[in-house]
């Protein structure tokens, strides 16, 4: 099943720091990187699923605060490998319990 | 005609369970049974001293014989009682080569050791387990005219067969101490003497063998003790204590393959029991529907959402607290490996689906030219190729990560182990999200299986076995599935929720493989003809239907006081049809008192059982006959009026049949 994707900018750099979008409804209220909590990670990694996600690629030139570099290189480096494995991703998902779920119809 | 039994054995072998063997029960036997023949036939051996001092014992013929494992079959190979030595040694070499339960010769070794198979009589298991193989008896051409069969019916039905061998049947007993019973398995042949070649010519020919000495296959031995019935249908009847039951008790344990209805055993007065009774006997329609759902469960119960939460958080706050430490690092949490990650492994599994698929579609015969005509071989065998190259690069990169990842994880754990600076968690957010969507996805599976709906039908005669699902409504149901004391009122308090309520179940203390269960209950219901659900006794009716329907899948059906458990109009309607129709397949034993049964089911032949106290010693005598014999028989040639015995155990007397006959019945009919 082929749903078009919205493309989305989800981790930014601006100003030597790192931001990330908390809410895709919102896509203008950017919070600072070291502000990231768990519920806010969950939410993005399931924009990372439905969404076309797009991030600043890392550069520690650009962001000068010391703890945003690590956290935001950090982030970036593990989105990169889950979004690089999505298409596998996608197609293990369609499969979980497809046989159960068409015999229980 | 001689009475054979080609089949026996006295000592124990490598094939057999622990037994003792007993001279004077072989004795016994072949005096009870009054036997002409026998042959010792033990597995791949061949005791030649116990044989001589058999043949000593005995007043009868004893072949030696042997029963070899042949190609994973058995072959019972018996000679003439002459030139023992010769056969013994013989013997000896099938004996050296089965060391092993599982070990059998073959079809060389065979010949190499019994060059001249003319000289002795073979008889393979045919319709018996291990049979020898087709392609066996084929190598063995000629020599194979005769099977061994386990029953009558399978005797019967080799007779009728033109394709099909001559049929033995034999006890293949062991004879130990202290026997209640003896086999009457043994097969008639009417052969003049007791010579090998005599008996071996008789058996090339099936209207020379035979279930009984004199009245061919309609008739067979039933009890040790003498009594013969038919291999149709027969009815025992006889007053109370008499020794009815006894009689087919007896029955039961000289043949394999019974079916045995129990007086009583059918009685359904119960409603719960009988429930109880239909939902176990289609428990492989619950098994069968609820299969994918016990996988899905299994798989789902590994998932700990909780846990996933745990190992985020830990991640990002290890994260944040490394990098409030950027400025303090030491040598160690300077180094890039510090806080590395592993390499992903790739999961291979879809790859090799479709090397699998394309291997089906090259290798499929049925449907080639479909597949031709779309895709040519030539592209399947390049495209299994390039999957199978793929294959090999990623197999190869993923034992590159794997020894990569061995390396990292040393090195990290090392400068950890110096170093003061957090170290940052492994987090793998595959595996998070997989995991949520299970959950989800089992949300939706469980939502399904609990919308309610007919999953089954079946039309027994008449009747009507329905499931359906049914979602449970309390913790007390949940309680009754489990058939335990374990408390489920906390558990089903999330029963509307699938994940959460499958943690409960954690805490509950039943078998994570049984977790599938409580989801959803399957329920029976039994209906009538006229579709509304039965009465008690219609219940028993159902019962006894399928009891019966069963039977063909055994040898011998017997049935005992099906009048115990039914009315009248049921018995003479449903029940004799039902057990005349087997009875042409199978032999059938009824006992009964009941002149619906008794009578109108029209035997081929009846027993009467009764008790005599002489000297106040107890005699139970049984006599048979043909249902319109004047006179019934016993084995020592005694003989009784058979329509006294149709009276007095049926009509309750022969006063009484005149006056219901005379007042009630003709009253009745004016």
């Amino acid at each position: 099943m082929n749903v078009k994707q919205e493309h989305m900018k989800y981790l930014k750099i601006e100003n030597n720091k790192g931001f990330f979008l908390k809410d895709k409804a919102n896509p203008t209220e950017w919070t600072e990187i070291d502000q990231l909590g768990k519920n806010e990670l969950l939410k993005l990694l399931d924009y990372a699923i439905e969404d076309e996600f797009e991030m600043d690629t890392y550069d520690e030139v650009i962001i000068q605060h010391k703890a945003h570099q690590i956290i935001y290189k950090h982030l970036f480096e593990k989105f990169s490998t889950f979004l690089l494995n999505k298409n596998r991703f996608k197609d293990e998902s369609e499969l979980i319990y497809k046989e159960a779920l068409e015999k229980y119809q | 005609m001689k009475k054979i039994d080609f089949h026996i054995h006295t000592v124990k072998s490598i094939s057999d369970k622990l037994f003792e063997f007993n001279i004077d029960s072989l004795k016994e036997y072949v005096d009870k049974l009054e036997i002409d023949c026998i042959a010792i036939t033990n597995h791949n051996l061949f005791d030649k001293n116990q044989y001589l001092e058999i043949c000593q014992n005995l007043h009868i013929k004893v072949f030696p014989g042997i029963e070899i494992d042949l190609e994973g079959g058995h072959l019972l190979l018996i000679s003439e009682n002459e030139d023992i030595e010769d056969f013994d040694s013989k013997c000896n070499r099938v004996k050296g080569l089965i060391q092993t339960k599982d070990d059998s010769i073959t079809y060389e070794q065979l010949i190499e050791i019994f060059p001249l198979l003319s000289k002795y009589l073979l008889i393979p298991h045919y319709d018996k387990f291990p049979i020898i193989k087709e392609v066996t008896l084929k190598k063995l051409g000629n020599h194979i005219f005769v099977g061994e069969v386990t029953s009558l019916r399978k005797f019967k039905a080799c007779i009728k067969d033109a394709e099909k061998l001559v049929p033995v049947i034999f006890s293949d007993s062991r004879f130990t101490d202290n026997m209640a019973t003896y086999s009457t398995r043994q097969t008639f042949v009417n052969a003049v003497e007791n010579t090998l070649r005599a008996i071996k010519g008789c058996l090339y020919d099936k209207a020379k063998v035979s279930l009984s000495k004199n009245e061919g296959n309609e008739f067979f031995q039933a009890t040790d003790d003498g009594i013969i019935l038919s291999t149709g249908l027969n009815v025992i009847i006889g007053e109370r204590s008499t020794g009815k039951t006894y009689t087919l008790d007896k029955i039961s344990n000289n043949f394999e393959n019974v079916k045995y209805i129990k007086q009583f055993s059918l009685l359904q007065n119960d409603e719960e029991n009988f429930k109880k009774l239909v939902t176990t006997r289609h428990s492989l329609v619950t098994e069968t529907y609820l299969k994918e759902f016990k996988e899905v469960v299994l798989d789902v119960n590994q998932v700990d959402l909780k846990e996933n939460e745990i190992a985020l958080e830990k991640f990002l706050d290890s994260l944040k607290k490394y990098a409030s430490e950027s400025d303090k690092l030491d040598a160690y949490s300077k180094c890039k490996l510090y806080n590395e990650t592993n390499f992903v492994i790739d999961d291979l599994d879809n790859i090799k689906k479709l090397i699998k698929a394309t291997e089906t579609l090259i290798e499929n015969t049925e449907y080639k030219t479909i597949v031709d005509k779309h895709i040519s071989n030539d592209s399947l065998k390049a495209l299994i190729i390039d999957l199978i190259k793929k294959y090999n690069e990623l197999s190869e990169a993923n034992l590159k990560k794997h020894w990569l990842n061995e390396q990292i994880n040393n090195i990290k754990d090392s400068l950890r182990f110096r170093s003061t600076t957090t170290a940052i968690e492994e987090v793998d957010f595959n595996k998070i999200q997989i995991e949520k969507l299970k959950a989800a996805k089992f949300k939706r599976l469980v939502k399904r299986l609990q919308h309610e709906k007919e999953i089954d039908s079946k039309e027994i005669r008449g009747f009507k076995v329905v499931a359906r699902t049914k979602k449970y409504t309390g913790a007390s149901q949940l309680k009754a599935k489990s058939k335990s004391q374990f408390a489920f009122s906390n558990a089903f308090e999330n029963y509307n929720e699938p994940y959460k309520f499958l943690i409960s179940l954690q805490n509950v203390g039943i078998e994570e493989v049984d977790f599938y269960k409580y989801f959803i209950d399957i329920e029976y219901k039994t209906l009538n003809k006229h579709g509304f659900k039965v009465s008690g006794g219609e219940r028993s009716e159902f019962n006894l239907l399928h009891e019966i329907n069963d039977a063909l899948k055994h040898d011998l059906l017997l049935i005992d006081e099906p009048e115990s458990s039914f009315d009248n109009i049921f018995l003479k309607n449903d029940v004799n049809v039902l057990i005349k129709e087997i009875s042409m397949q199978i032999p059938v034993i009824v006992v009964t008192h009941n002149n619906t049964i008794g009578a109108s089911i029209k035997p081929d032949y009846i027993a009467y059982t009764q008790k005599n106290i002489n000297d106040g010693k107890i005699i139970y005598k049984v006599f048979f006959g043909h249902p319109t014999s004047k006179q019934l028989r016993n084995v020592n040639g005694e003989t009784i009026e058979n329509l006294n015995i149709l009276f007095n155990c049926l009509e309750a007397g022969e006063e009484a049949y005149y006056e219901r006959k005379t007042r009630a019945y003709e009253i009745l009919k004016d």
